[in-house]
């Protein structure tokens, strides 16, 4: 029954929306002047269509092999106890290593923000 | 009935008025943003009304038409001191500064109440160039790349400023009526992403008039008093416009509320911390804009001194002398001397000292003692001034800058030359 209640409510928002929405039959487009983009007067010599780097995907990788990391320590977590200095040792080692990643990444200068 | 009822209540709002500023009319425009029921939009499509303030030079009359077809209809405009579009039937004149608040709210609201009559549009309702029905899918051309889309040929592939990572450059124009850059200003200028790849000065700023104060030291001895003040009101008004650019027009009312109502007597000690709070300097970054020496000394003025050079007209003047005054310089220690940031303190700095010297001329009277040459606010003013040309900094310093630090090394510039009497009837 609820379900059903919030199937009513969705489908109902969606008609309304899209009822709202509904591009009116006699809606003209603005004139072509008035299209174009806001320069104070300058004109565009290209199409705004373009393609331009995602700059931060240097980071958005480093971010991705750190929180993989982190899967490694759900487990170590779970025999940590019973393991006790040798997984300590252990996880150490292995942070380390990564450590010396993150030295290299930031000397490469992918925490540079640009 | 529904519409009637919305637009009554939309001309009972504020009015969104676009300025298109034309020459020696910044000020007289800037005064404006304090009234209260006024609201200076920053582009066009916000806007019901467009305001042209002065007559706009034959040069600019086809971007003044672009500007105008970009106000969403219905719309109307108001001419001060200009000159109409001759295709308008009626157009709305006015001639005294005080009548400009009134006819701009009266003109909304007969745009608002008779929206059937509609300013016509001046333009062609053209694409830029026609593309419809050609190629494989009606794009304008062949490929994925080919062609020209709504009339534009695609951006294309270029180098980039700051690593390999190269992708598509876009040309423009900007200017003259841009709102972040100085009326009259037209740049040429290729970005890729946010960041200025190149920039060339197609056209400089219009000429602005410099305060009355300053024109009369060039004749005559004046007493400083009147002449520290109107440079304390300089510098406000051009930090206030920083802070318009930066988005916090609250604050950048503020500045220019304190500007015009500046007396003597006054410390204004809440400036610098409210600047510091309002993030406007930490939002340019430290480095950006640099002068370096000879162009720091050619442009001379604050903008010299922020960038550690003791240039300042004051120094050779006896009446000054009497008052201890030395030059503000920004030191060239760990800050970095001459860039955006080092500028703006120097305004702050001026205004400080301004505030200081104006008080401490009125209890002994002093009087300016040199004629012929006096500082500015914006730099060196003398009577046989040569314009200065501004475009080769602008198109050094800008490449490498992201946007909102292009704007910023813009208005932390004097770029627009001083409109002395002379001058004034060459434009």
């Amino acid at each position: 029954m609820d379900l059903l209640i919030l199937a009513v409510i969705a489908l109902s928002a969606l008609a309304l929306g899209l009822l709202v929405q509904r591009p009116r039959p006699g809606a003209a487009l603005p004139p072509w002047p008035a299209r174009t983009t806001y320069l104070g007067g300058g004109e565009p010599a290209t199409h705004a269509w373009n393609r331009f780097h995602v700059r931060y995907y240097p980071m958005t990788l480093l971010l991705i092999a750190f929180e993989m990391e982190m899967m490694f320590m759900y487990p170590w977590a779970v025999v940590y106890v019973a393991e006790g200095l040798k997984a300590l040792v252990e996880m150490g080692m292995f942070l380390a290593i990564l450590g010396v990643g993150i030295l290299y990444a930031w000397r490469e200068g992918a925490l540079r923000w640009q | 009935m529904a519409v009637s009822w919305l637009s009554a209540l939309a001309a009972r709002g504020s009015v969104p008025v676009y300025p298109a500023v034309g020459p020696a009319m910044a000020d007289q425009v800037r005064r404006l943003a304090l009234e209260p029921d006024l609201e200076l939009v920053s582009t066009p499509r916000l806007a019901s009304v467009l305001l042209v303030a002065g007559v706009v030079p034959s040069s600019a009359d086809v971007a003044l038409r672009r500007v105008h077809a970009q106000l969403p209809r219905p719309c109307g405009t108001l001419w001060y001191r200009s000159r109409p579009f001759p295709e308008l039937d009626h157009p709305q004149v006015v001639d005294a500064p005080e009548l400009i608040p009134g006819a701009l709210r009266e003109l909304h609201r007969v745009v608002l109440h008779s929206p059937r009559d509609q300013e016509p549009m001046l333009l062609p309702d053209a694409p830029p160039a026609p593309f419809e029905g050609r190629g494989d899918h009606g794009q304008g051309g062949e490929g994925m790349m080919g062609g020209m889309p709504y009339g534009r040929p695609m951006a294309m592939t270029a180098d980039d400023l700051r690593d390999g990572l190269a992708l598509d450059a876009i040309d423009f124009t900007l200017g003259p009526f841009f709102r972040g850059l100085p009326p009259g200003l037209v740049l040429e200028l290729r970005v890729q992403g946010d960041v200025v790849q190149q920039c060339t000065v197609q056209a400089p700023p219009y000429a602005e008039p410099v305060a009355a104060p300053f024109l009369q030291a060039l004749e005559r001895p004046v007493p400083i008093v009147a002449l520290e003040l109107a440079r304390a009101r300089h510098h406000l008004r051009r930090l206030a416009d920083a802070l318009d650019l930066a988005g916090l027009d609250a604050l950048g009312r503020r500045l220019l509320r304190a500007a015009a109502g500046l007396v003597l007597g006054q410390r204004l000690r809440w400036l610098r911390p409210m600047l510091k709070g309002s993030g406007l300097l930490a939002s340019v970054g430290a480095g950006r804009g640099v002068l370096s020496d000879t162009q720091a000394s050619e442009i001379g003025g604050s903008a010299a001194r922020a960038a550690g050079l003791s240039i300042d007209a004051r120094m050779g003047d006896r009446g000054y002398a009497q008052l201890g005054f030395e030059p503000i310089v920004q030191p060239r220690g760990k800050e970095v001397a001459g860039d955006i940031r080092a500028r703006w303190r120097q305004w702050l700095d001026e205004i400080d000292q301004s505030l200081r010297l104006a008080a401490h001329a009125a209890d002994i009277d002093a009087h300016t003692a040199k004629i012929g040459v006096v500082e500015g606010p914006g730099g060196r003013l003398a009577t046989d001034q040569p314009l200065p040309d501004t475009g080769p900094v602008l198109e050094t310093l800008l490449p490498g800058c992201e946007w909102n630090q292009a704007l910023a090394v813009i208005a932390s510039l004097p770029l627009a030359a001083a409109a002395t009497p002379g001058a004034e009837a060459g434009a």
